[in-house]
């Protein structure tokens, strides 16, 4: 076999070289898969992280304010306000978010939810919404 | 001499190491921090680029510091502040941050002949569309209301604001923010930011560009709410867009947006959306409103007016008008 022949005919320095280089590789593409399912949802209240969990994990979870109760809903790798006792419903209007640094609230409510990881650079289509 | 015959390999290890050292060095990239908070009823979120993370974030909190500062002197709800203390007598000698804020607000409701209008507070709460219980008013109930409005209304001296009309009710909703997101990037700048971007619920203004990049905007589509009709590449700009489905309700298939005409008392149905450039916040907050409401001809004069505004404004017919700034910094989808 050529792989064997090619074993073979290398010394201790390269096979420690290219036992280097695979493990090398092997840890680049680890931190990389790392980095793409990094991304959290952190939820605040008056500036103070009251939860954090994993994005790729569908979840329910209810949160208090001084308006009543918000339910925020992660589910296939988004995040959502599924419902609010808040007047206006606005915040279950702000849609679906996913990306790093996005950010949805429901303001009477003083919930704040938001996707924190590792940005993932020219995957993003632009930097900031004007709305 | 090497202790092996094997130069290739040994160059591919050195440039792995290389790679991999250079990744792990602090002076590869400026550390990004992004932060958000609830001020202004409206979402702020700060992102902030340094060499230093501690002082970053430090930079970064001290920016919110000063824009909760801010609302508490310009917020009509909050005991204490100048427009409370304005809202209950004729007359108040407010902050200088404020008689700034009131100085450029008279400004732009000159130029915009009316169209801006701080005094339209009464008329705003009557039609309680950011509140709980949103309604159609009765129309002598809008004449009452625009009683005491106006650009000769209000009168700056110094820092004193003097109401012809005692009644008269001032709202800086129009203006403050952007003021505040001034004053943000100016706490930036002085603990030695270069490169950071302060969003409030979608109005912008950035500092510097995005580590070498300018930074990439885009423009909601005012009946799509998840698309947007381009992108804008640009830095040390501040960007606000106004639109008619920001804060609205509906009543018997009418939309009723937030963005009044002060002449009539009804929202204004001269745009769908307004985009400004402008050098600072404040005024592009205020010119997006004006711009709003005087429609494309109209709107793009005024624009011309001021030598830092660029602007896009939809019509309601959902045609596209642009300054030739605009365009040179616009990628359209």
């Amino acid at each position: 076999m050529a792989v064997t022949g090619l074993f073979s005919r290398m010394t201790f320095l390269d096979r420690i070289i290219v036992l280097t280089l695979l493990v090398g590789a092997g840890y680049a593409f680890h931190v990389a898969a790392q980095k793409k399912d990094g991304s959290r949802v952190v939820v605040e209240q008056q500036g103070k992280v009251v939860f954090s969990a994993p994005i790729n994990g569908d979840r329910e979870e209810i949160f208090s304010g001084p308006v009543g109760e918000t339910l925020v809903v992660i589910h296939n790798r988004e995040v959502y306000i599924g419902r609010s006792d808040c007047p206006r419903k606005i915040c279950m209007g702000m849609g679906h978010i996913h990306r790093s640094g996005d950010v949805i609230a429901c303001v009477p409510n003083q919930i704040l939810i938001r996707i924190a990881g590792e940005e993932k650079g020219d995957d993003r289509a632009y930097d900031i919404l004007s709305r | 001499m090497l202790p092996f015959n094997r130069p290739i390999i040994v160059f591919l290890f050195l440039i792995v190491l290389a790679i991999i050292g250079l990744r792990q060095c602090p002076f590869d990239k400026p550390e990004m921090v992004q932060k958000s908070r609830i001020l202004m009823d409206t979402v702020v979120q700060i992102t902030a680029f340094g060499e230093d993370n501690a002082r970053t974030i430090a930079a970064v909190d001290a920016a919110f510091a000063e824009m909760k500062r801010l609302e508490e002197l310009t917020s009509f709800y909050l005991k204490g502040s100048d427009m409370e203390r304005l809202g209950s007598a004729g007359s108040a000698e407010v902050s200088p941050e404020v008689a700034r804020i009131v100085a450029l607000g008279l400004e732009v409701a000159r130029e915009s002949g009316g169209a801006f209008d701080m005094t339209l507070g009464n008329l705003k709460s009557l039609w309680g569309i950011e509140g709980e219980n949103p309604q159609v008013p009765a129309p002598d109930k809008i004449r009452t209301a625009l009683k005491g409005t106006g650009m000769d209304a209000l009168k700056l001296s110094g820092r004193k604001i003097e109401k012809k009309d005692p009644e008269t009710t001032v709202d800086l909703g129009g203006i403050a923010k952007g003021f505040a997101i001034d004053r943000a990037i100016g706490v930036l700048a002085e603990n030695g930011i270069r490169h950071a971007a302060v969003n409030a619920g979608g109005d912008i203004r950035l500092l510097g560009d995005r580590q070498g990049q300018p930074w990439r905007i885009a423009i909601q589509d005012p009946r799509h709410s998840t698309r947007f009709l381009g992108k804008l590449l640009i830095k040390d700009v501040a960007v606000v867009t106004s639109g008619d489905y920001e804060r609205f309700f509906e009543k018997d298939g009418v939309r009723y947006h937030h963005l009044f005409d002060p002449r009539s008392g009804y929202p204004s149905k001269a745009s769908r959306s307004v985009t400004v450039l402008a050098d600072n916040a404040a005024l592009a907050d205020a010119l997006a409103t004006a711009a709003f409401v005087l429609g494309p001809e109209k709107g793009l004069s005024l624009l011309a007016r001021f030598p830092s505004a660029e602007g896009m404004i939809i019509g309601p017919d959902g045609k596209i008008f642009t300054t030739a700034g605009f365009d040179k910094v616009v990628e359209w989808q």
